[in-house]
């Protein structure tokens, strides 16, 4: 698994490397401006979150966020999201969801041109409900059905949030760790992770912690780690531009077995100097885990020669990791492109967005088609809206 | 640190060549009558939190001194290692008076519409400026890649742009066959392992970068491993087993989201 993984990465690497000079020279995109405005609803929900939005794309090229609304499977403390309860969730608030995405956008599904879902990746009991109102949808009000990779989503959604122009993507989230570029219609996996997603490795060390999961386990983290001041040794695992974090989250959760560690943070008594708390644990991870990410971000932008870097995904929301990349573009003379978390999270209108692009270029999902899927790598879709 | 270390002194009366992700790369001299090193400077990474960045640049200048210094010992012509200042981040290594293997084969057709750093000469009358045919330089580089598997290094990073040919004008041959050597370069990635698997990794980085950079370099490649069969001897039959299994393996591989 480790090695195949390399070698697929040197496989995208190696050949993407002349693509990426031509396509920086050609700057015409093939997408030209609507005739009239047009409108898509976009559904997510791949994972515990539930999101329903409408964006409008305008004649003179620009676009307008009409409504985004989010609801969250939230589980106590301790506690990961199970597929089974996630679908629950997600198809007992679907009907309130999409009311109020449609509701507050002040339009009615009549109006909309199109309908997007998110076709995958992502667990698949939540995908399947998501994809079966999608189509329930579709088939009641006549409309047709764009079915969307969730990680183009996210990128999609960062470009055009931020104005990024060419950026290379470092997609984090609790599903995902990839270093993204793009070339010749075609988003490119650089580099990713060889086991478990950064999401993944917090909200599991929060889970560890018995952090609360409310509004996310990642959100707790970051908090707690400002607390923290010890630095505490963890491996520390790049390999080329991948990355490995399950060992990591391994090493971090014997620490709360030391002797030293004490899970209230506090000192025993005056002399009890030599301690470990949670916020110093949570601020090692963090520490860690980032110079990473951002190790391999850098990688990736000194071997493309690109100045921009985008952060998207739900970690991207992490200030912490966005101050380091930060200082690295800034080191490098380049530019850093975050987005807050109504747009970094999960949503459903980052699935508008690409789900748009793509139906303005001519693309639809039959209803015979429809279908979702678990595994769907950011590589296999067909960018024809770039140039 | 109110002086400036001894380190820092060199670098700043050395010219900086290129800058990579990892490391900046000077030439310099370390006495004023001695001849050229190349100096890689691993910078402070200030986006790292200090301790964190201070424990991996030592381990990574060491380690890649480490490599060189295995090489060097196994025979394998690599760089001669000229100093290590593993707390400062810095390397020193013999300066390599020659070509990168990259320009000396024929690069891809498309490259005319790129940045335009298409070397004067073509490739053919460089490698006859080297007094060696392609079919010499794979030989080259199958041995030099079995010598360094046999020293159970793993150069992870294989490229024609990290193996370079002497210039013979300025290195004496011990084979009057060949005026020339080959040399490999930037052992940054590099790591020890004994496995057959690593080695046969090494090998397919290094055939996708012989497809991707060298139109029709099948031939090549297969010149190349033939030389390094031979060097390696009973290790082989084993290698090219997983060499075949590492071929199939990469493209299909899906992921979970």
């Amino acid at each position: 698994m480790l090695d195949s993984a390399k070698n697929n990465r040197q496989d995208l690497v190696l050949d993407s490397m002349p693509i990426l000079q031509q396509t920086l020279q050609q700057t015409r995109s093939p997408l030209t401006n609507p005739e009239c405005p047009v409108l898509a609803l976009g559904l997510e929900g791949s994972a515990n979150k539930l999101g329903a939005g409408v964006i409008r794309h305008n004649p003179d090229g620009s676009s307008t966020v009409l409504s985004n609304v989010r609801h969250t499977y939230i589980t106590p403390p301790g506690e990961g999201f199970q597929p089974r309860d996630t679908a629950l969730h997600h198809r007992e608030w679907a009907f309130e969801v999409i009311k109020s995405s449609l509701a507050s956008a002040y339009i009615v599904m009549s109006d909309l041109d199109c309908i997007c879902y998110t076709k995958g990746p992502g667990m698949g009991a939540p995908l399947q409900s998501i994809a079966l109102i999608a189509r329930t949808l579709s088939l009641l009000h006549n409309k047709p059905l764009v079915g969307v990779n969730h990680c183009v989503g996210h990128i999609e959604m960062g470009r055009e949030i931020t104005g990024a122009k060419n950026p290379v993507v470092l997609y984090v989230s609790g599903g995902n760790t990839q270093v993204i570029a793009y070339s010749r219609q075609c988003y490119r996996i650089f580099g990713e992770t060889l086991d478990i997603a950064v999401g993944n490795c917090l909200d599991r060390f929060a889970r560890i912690l018995t952090l609360s999961n409310n509004p996310s386990p990642g959100y707790n983290i970051e908090q707690e780690a400002k607390r923290g001041a010890r630095l505490i040794p963890l491996p520390y695992t790049t390999k080329g531009m991948d990355v490995s974090l399950s060992g990591i989250l391994s090493a971090i959760e014997v620490f709360t077995q030391d002797k030293r560690y004490r899970p209230n943070g506090k000192p025993q008594s005056s002399e009890d100097k030599d301690i470990i708390t949670p916020a110093d644990l949570c601020f090692s991870l963090q520490e860690t885990v980032f110079a990473m990410l951002v190790e391999i971000t850098e990688r990736a932008m000194a071997h493309i020669g690109s100045k921009e870097v985008l952060i998207v995904g739900g970690v991207g929301c992490n200030e912490r990791l966005q101050d380091m990349m930060g200082i690295m573009a800034q080191e490098r003379g380049g530019q850093v492109f975050a987005t807050d978390e109504r747009f970094c999270i999960d949503n459903g209108i980052m699935i508008a967005q690409a789900g748009l692009l793509s139906f303005r270029m001519g693309s639809t999902t039959p209803i015979a088609k429809s279908t979702c899927t678990q595994r769907f790598r950011t590589d296999q879709v067909n960018v024809s809206w770039r140039a | 640190m109110a002086t400036t270390s001894a380190s820092m002194r060199l670098i700043s009366s050395s010219t900086l060549i290129s800058q990579g992700a990892e490391a900046k790369v000077y030439k310099g001299y370390l006495t004023p009558s001695g001849s050229a090193v190349l100096l890689k400077y691993r910078f402070k990474k200030t986006y790292r939190h200090p301790s964190l960045d201070t424990t991996l640049t030592k381990a990574r200048v060491a380690g890649e001194a480490r490599a060189l210094l295995k090489c060097l010992r196994s025979g394998v012509n690599v760089p001669g290692i000229r100093m290590v200042d593993a707390s400062e981040g810095l390397l020193g290594i013999e300066w390599i008076e020659g070509k990168s293997v990259k320009y000396l084969l024929p690069s891809g057709a498309d490259d005319g519409d790129g940045e335009g750093e298409v070397p004067v000469e073509s490739p053919s009358q460089t490698l006859e400026h080297f007094g060696i045919s392609v079919d010499t330089l794979m030989n080259l580089i199958g041995i030099e890649i079995a010598k360094m598997h046999l020293a159970d290094i793993i150069h992870g990073d294989l490229t024609t742009s990290n193996m370079m040919v002497r210039d013979p004008a300025s290195f004496t041959s011990l084979d009057p066959k060949v005026p020339t050597e080959l040399v490999l370069i930037d052992f940054g990635l590099s790591y020890h392992s004994t496995l057959v698997e690593d080695k046969a990794v090494d090998l397919y980085v290094l055939e996708r970068a012989f497809a991707s950079t060298h139109p029709d370099s099948e031939p090549m490649f297969a010149g190349m491993l033939a030389a390094y069969e031979k060097q390696v001897g009973k290790e082989w039959s084993a290698l090219r087993r997983r060499l075949d299994e590492v071929r199939l393996r990469g493209r299909k591989r899906s992921m979970v989201g």
